[in-house]
């Protein structure tokens, strides 16, 4: 009975089994016990990558919200030389979207390496076109692209960012730190398909964006101020323009314009020297503009009135051994007719009345020498010296905006001041600091600097300044049916050459504020190196004028002129 | 009583792997929404910085003046009028007027 040949081979059978049992379970051990720790680490390589994410960069609008510069993903194309069949063929059918030669590619290609880049942040346009010419062995990915809408517009407030999105110039550098996205490194997994997902619990994680900025800038003044500067400086040669507006209540900026003009979308091919923001960077001798401060120390100092009688020395005086001249023979004047005809020995000898104490204290009080503190890089404080480095001749010829270097920012400030009743503002270009929803996180309210002089020395400069428009050399900045203030220069530049003043190298200016009664505008023009006439009252003059007429329309202002009623009984 | 048993758990293992399926194909549905949400997200910014470009003074002044032939106002073709009403006396109110068009009739 035992032995029989059926229980034989349940035994083989059970035996077979315990073997395959015992192979499977040797393995199981194996794999989960003895290589667990080696076998995790490769599986974690292969479905987890750590990378590292940057939020979008923030918005800058102007203070209608037009936006003037913000981040869009744009795709980036690399390649991978050892999976591609024909790098010959693949450069072909890339050239043409890419806009990249045929060689260059090809070259790139048939590198000996795993991954390379063949071309960064294109145009959404070339990016729609490669989605549909899919190519083994080419990749595209995201990646953030700053754009500037507007192209040349208040590009040099603006500045620009870099290819890796830092803030290289402009409000993008001064406010990196608020632009900036989050910059966080995230743990990734790839799916069964092969495709990156955020894993549980990590979507919510996604880096920030950079928060956004509304500058105080009005992109139609920007416009208008750029345009018309444009113009100017093409029609008198010149090498270089600014124009800068500002609400004189509030010292915000309402246009900052520099000529030439650069696009921020392309500036691998331009030097710093087409970028740099010269209201802010450049001094010059202010020439006669200067009077018109000198004169409001010497009425707030009460060494002058409007009415004192000053001889203009038939056009001749002589101050420690040189000689000043004035552009025509002038004898008795009135304090008034001295800044209306800009005489420079009338100019010189206020500036002796005063002195030099009384005169260095001003210049200080009005912002010179100084920074205006412009949130805005690269603002240099001019150049002011202390009375005790001051020559013979210094006092006369700082009070004729000499010996004296100042930027555009900081006359148009002083300037602005007279037109705020006295109080000097801090200049500032961005208003609002808003997060990524549009919630405002940060409003920067207008900041009081000083009072510099009374309210009633400021009327009475005001009241003189008006009088250069009507009556004297400002004439070509009158706006008809307002009543505009301001002040014409002209100053000699120092020729490089020689170290001495030059005949022909010029810059021409004019600064004021209108209306005269209610300022809502205070405006500088520089026009630098002007060929032909270089006079402040030719060529910057007309720019105040073309501008200040444009804006003051663009912003509802009343003309001071009464409306004839006959008018309207002709309305139908 | 063993029968009812029996489906009762093939029932509940049908729905717990049911359940299990769709959360896998839930989840794919998630993530090719959020593509599509980011696709569109793209499209968005894409469409805001032309909207940008397209309405800049720079372009519009180009059109008016090329495209339609209009140019500014010559000094004294625009007033502000203040009109003062019963209502607001101190006139709130301004109106803009082009000198030319009024005295013309054409408005």
């Amino acid at each position: 009975m035992t032995g029989s040949p059926s229980r034989a081979r349940r035994y083989v059978l059970l035996l077979v089994l315990l073997c395959g049992f015992a192979v499977v379970l040797f393995r199981l051990v194996s794999l989960q016990v003895l290589q667990a720790a080696e076998l995790t680490a490769k599986a974690d390589r292969q479905h987890q990558k750590t990378v590292s994410l940057e939020g979008a960069r923030g918005t800058v609008m102007d203070r209608h919200g037009k936006v003037l510069a913000m981040n869009m993903e744009v795709p980036s194309v690399f390649g991978i030389p050892t999976a591609l069949e024909s790098p010959a063929k693949t450069a072909r059918s890339l050239s043409p979207v890419l806009r990249v030669r045929t060689d260059e590619l090809e070259k790139k290609l048939r590198q000996d390496r795993s991954f390379v880049w063949l071309a960064r942040k294109l145009d959404p346009e070339q990016g729609h076109r490669l989605e549909h010419m899919p190519m083994d062995g080419i990749g595209l990915v995201m990646e953030g692209r700053r754009f500037y809408p507007k192209g040349p517009l208040l590009a040099h407030v603006l500045g620009f960012a870099g290819m890796d999105g830092e803030g290289l110039e402009g409000i993008e550098r001064r406010y990196e730190s608020q632009l900036h996205g989050e910059k966080r490194g995230v743990g990734l997994q790839r799916d069964a398909m092969g495709r990156t997902v955020f894993p549980k619990g990590q979507a919510e994680q996604v880096p920030a964006a950079g928060h956004s900025l509304v500058v105080t800038i009005d992109e139609v003044i920007q416009y208008i101020a750029e345009k018309e500067l444009e113009e100017a400086v093409a029609k008198a040669r010149a090498k270089s323009g600014t124009v800068i507006v500002l609400d004189p209540q509030t010292g915000a900026v309402l246009a900052l314009a520099i000529s030439p003009r650069f696009d921020p979308n392309a500036v691998a091919s331009l030097t710093a020297d087409r970028w740099r923001n010269r209201a802010l960077t450049d001094t010059y001798e202010p020439g006669s503009t200067m009077k018109a401060l000198v004169a409001a120390a010497a009425l707030e100092e009460n060494v002058m009135k409007p009415n004192t009688m000053l001889f203009g020395e038939n056009g001749r005086m002589t101050i420690a051994n040189t000689v000043i001249h004035d552009h025509e023979k002038l004898g008795w004047m009135t304090f008034a007719q001295v800044i209306q005809k800009s005489s420079n020995i009338g100019a010189a000898k206020t500036g002796m009345a005063l002195g030099d104490q009384r005169l260095y204290r001003y210049l200080q009080a009005f912002g010179f020498g100084q920074k205006t503190e412009i949130d805005l890089p690269g603002e240099v404080g001019g150049l002011v010296k202390h009375p005790r480095e001051w020559g013979r001749r210094s006092l006369a010829s700082i009070s004729m905006g000499q010996e004296i270097g100042v930027t555009p920012i900081q006359m148009v400030s002083a300037v602005a001041a007279l037109a705020n009743g006295g109080v000097l503002m801090k200049p500032y270009v961005v208003s609002e600091v808003r997060d990524a929803q549009g919630k405002p996180l940060r409003q920067m309210l207008p900041q009081v600097k000083r009072r510099v002089v009374s309210p009633e020395t400021a009327r009475t400069v005001t009241s003189i300044l008006e009088g250069v428009v009507t009556d004297g050399t400002g004439a070509k900045a009158a706006i008809p049916g307002f009543r505009v203030a301001g002040k014409t220069g002209t100053a000699q530049k120092i020729d490089p050459r020689t170290g001495a003043y030059s005949s022909t190298l010029f810059v021409g200016s004019f600064v004021g504020f209108v209306p005269a009664d209610n300022p809502r505008l205070a405006m500088i023009v520089v026009i630098d190196e002007p060929q032909g006439e270089a006079w402040g009252g030719t060529v910057a003059a007309p720019v105040f004028r073309r501008v200040g007429e444009q804006v003051l329309n663009y912003l509802g202002v009343s003309s001071a002129e009464p409306v004839k009623l006959a008018m309207a009984s002709n309305r139908r | 009583m063993k029968m009812l048993a029996v489906t009762i758990g093939l029932c509940l293992v049908f729905v717990f792997v049911w359940e299990r399926v769709d959360m896998v194909r839930l989840g794919y549905q998630v993530e090719r929404l959020k593509h599509e949400k980011v696709v569109l997200e793209r499209e968005r910014d894409e469409l805001k910085v032309k909207f940008s470009a397209l309405s800049s003074p720079d372009r519009i002044a180009k059109v008016a003046t090329e495209k339609f032939g209009m140019s500014l106002p010559q000094p004294g073709q625009v007033v502000m009028v203040q009109s003062k009403t019963k209502d607001s006396p101190a006139s709130a109110v301004e109106l803009r007027i082009a000198r030319n068009d009024v005295l013309n009739g054409r408005r």
